[in-house]
């Protein structure tokens, strides 16, 4: 807990550090800041406790997201590249506190107890992100992007803070303890119908947020609008968030509403991962390609939901690190390949750019289709594991069809992200050897290495959570 | 007490009564007065000059930091006024948060300050 107070004081001095120290220093000291608030999460373990007049609760799961979420935090500081060089229109000192803060509203929301904290939590996190979406301030398409998620997203709220609302009119009571024993010792019948409406609400503010069809319109353009690096950001933090958020409400406190929920949920899910994994083999740009496989990723998690097993939890937390670790690598590689070739080609994010790439970089080219055979699930990587939990769990609970149009959908999703690697080794063109900084390439090969490891030894991370 | 949906009755009356008050005298208003027309009495009311030009002229940035802030620093007027209301019940904890609130307003205006945007002239 004292992790959350501590980076929001990081991320005020990391502003006035901008004043006096380079923009190197400042991503180092990033980065410090970071390892310290996981110290100060980790030494929160196995001590349940309820903080802030009983609204935020720290369990070993909170914990594990909040750690998940600040290991990818930690890599996309280690990615930023300290933002170039250009000192007139880059401030990274902001960019990094802006990261920080939301990070703490990435926190808030995996570990409030009152709705209040989830809604607080959700709006510093996304603010944050309007403002980190259009931080390119001269791209015009930076600018459509965060116009159209500040735009999306605050609708959206409205719906989440609407359902809270009925909740709460139902209930008599934010606490999420409060909620949960009043839903399970009341009979339904009894209930307002408004609160069947509160719940059905709430899920879909948050669903928009994990960019579930059919709330995923704003997904592929803010992705593409976005710098690559808060792309990373986005597709790994507020996914993980708001999943965590979600999971822990709907299989939670609502869990004795299944019958309110569970069908259109299972239908979200389908039409999720129809969507995204679909509409991602007809697209040519890779930041195009990776926002849409991160719409069919959001499919396959809503699928656990509803499966209440002991398991799921750590299944749901070993997905996430799992496409955490290679996400953040697929979009690491992809900021150089575009760098290198934004000034020879017209659109440098095509796969086309990348084509080529492991002649003269084998290092750039390996970890590209290990993160790429993550993302797809193939056997002997962290990716597969994950897939392999999350179906188990979900069909163990009698629930076949969604399983089974998932398994169906997970082959079509090879075929896109083996386009990568075909790109990389099969097809012929000129790219030089790239410079990579030591820091990136050590971040580079440390969740490449990551993803490798949690392939081989899975119960090395699943016995810890 | 606990108040029923037909205790607010009385609400909807007030509404009603509101809105055929202005009908009225509005169709009233049209029904007796004279009319007479012209260029100048049909033209919309504005006093002072005529205005010249567009009103969407690009406005220096400076004016919106300028304002944003003013924005800002206002809202934490409004968060005292409450405090100092209940300033002895709240006591020394209520102290302690305020010093708390004050401290980080406090440091976003050194940090706006050494950011130059109070700088005008550049």
């Amino acid at each position: 807990m004292t992790a959350i107070i501590a980076l929001s004081l990081f991320g005020i001095s990391n502003l006035f550090l901008g004043f006096w120290f380079p923009r190197k220093t400042i991503q180092l000291v990033t980065l410090l800041f970071l390892v310290v608030s996981m110290a100060l999460t980790v030494s929160d373990w196995n001590h349940e406790l309820l903080w802030f007049g009983n609204m935020f609760r720290t369990t070993n799961t909170s914990i594990n997201f909040s750690l998940i979420i600040q290991l990818a935090a930690f890599f996309v500081v280690a990615f930023s590249k300290a933002f170039g060089q250009d000192d007139e229109h880059t401030h990274p000192a902001e960019y990094y506190a802006i990261m920080l803060f939301s990070v703490v509203g990435a926190i808030l929301m995996v570990s409030f107890d009152h709705m209040i904290v989830l809604f607080v939590g959700l709006e510093i996190l996304s603010v944050a992100m309007y403002v980190l979406t259009g931080s390119d301030k001269r791209n015009l398409r930076s600018n459509e992007a965060a116009i159209k998620y500040f735009l999306m997203g605050s609708f959206t709220t409205g719906f989440l803070l609407f359902g809270i609302t009925l909740v709460y009119g139902a209930t008599r009571s934010f606490y999420i303890s409060n909620i949960g024993t009043i839903l399970t010792t009341t009979a339904p019948e009894s209930m307002p119908s408004f609160l069947f409406i509160g719940v059905l609400l709430i899920i879909v503010g948050l669903l928009f947020k994990v960019s579930a069809a059919p709330f995923h319109f704003w997904t592929p353009d803010v992705y593409e609008g976005a710098p690559t690096i808060f792309t990373m950001f986005m597709s790994t933090i507020v996914k993980t968030a708001s999943f965590a958020a979600l999971f822990q409400l709907v299989s939670g406190i609502f869990g004795s509403l299944y019958t309110v929920w569970v069908l259109p949920v299972y239908f979200i899910s389908m039409l999720t991962l129809v969507v995204g994994n679909i509409s991602a083999v007809y697209q040519q740009s890779v930041k195009r390609m990776l926002a849409f496989s991160s719409i069919s990723h959001a499919g396959y998690l809503i699928l656990t939901v509803s499966s209440k097993q002991i398991s799921t939890t750590s299944s749901i937390l070993y997905y996430s690190l799992s496409y955490t670790l290679a996400t953040v690598v697929a979009f690491a590689v992809l900021i150089l390949v575009s760098e290198y070739q934004s000034a020879r080609v017209e659109k440098p994010e095509n796969f086309s750019s990348f084509e080529g790439l492991a002649k003269n970089n084998p290092g750039l080219a390996l970890c590209f289709s290990i993160s790429m055979l993550s993302l797809a699930g193939i056997p002997l990587t962290a990716g597969f594991w994950g897939k392999f939990f999350i179906f188990s769990d979900t069909f163990s609970r009698n629930i076949i069809y969604p399983v089974i149009l998932a398994i169906l959908m997970s082959a079509v999703g090879i075929y896109y992200y083996f386009k990568g690697i075909i790109a990389v080794y099969l097809k012929a063109g000129e790219i030089e050897k790239i410079e990579v900084p030591t820091l990136f390439k050590m971040a580079l090969w440390a969740c490449t290495l990551g993803t490798i490891i949690l392939g081989i030894y899975p119960s090395l991370v699943k016995s810890v959570f | 007490m606990n108040y029923q949906p037909q205790d607010f009755l009385p609400i909807f009356v007030q509404l009603a009564a509101a809105l055929a008050f202005i009908v009225l005298v509005m169709v009233l208003t049209h029904a007796l007065g004279p009319k007479r027309h012209s260029a100048k009495k049909d033209d919309s009311f504005e006093c002072g000059i005529e205005s010249i030009g567009d009103a969407r002229t690009p406005i220096s940035v400076k004016y919106f930091l300028v304002a944003i802030l003013f924005v800002l620093f206002d809202l934490e007027i409004v968060f005292m006024y409450p405090w100092a209301v209940n300033f002895k019940q709240l006591a020394w904890n209520g102290f302690y948060e305020m010093i708390v609130f004050m401290g980080l307003l406090l440091a976003g205006f050194i940090y706006v300050i050494k950011k130059g945007i109070l700088t005008w002239e550049k």
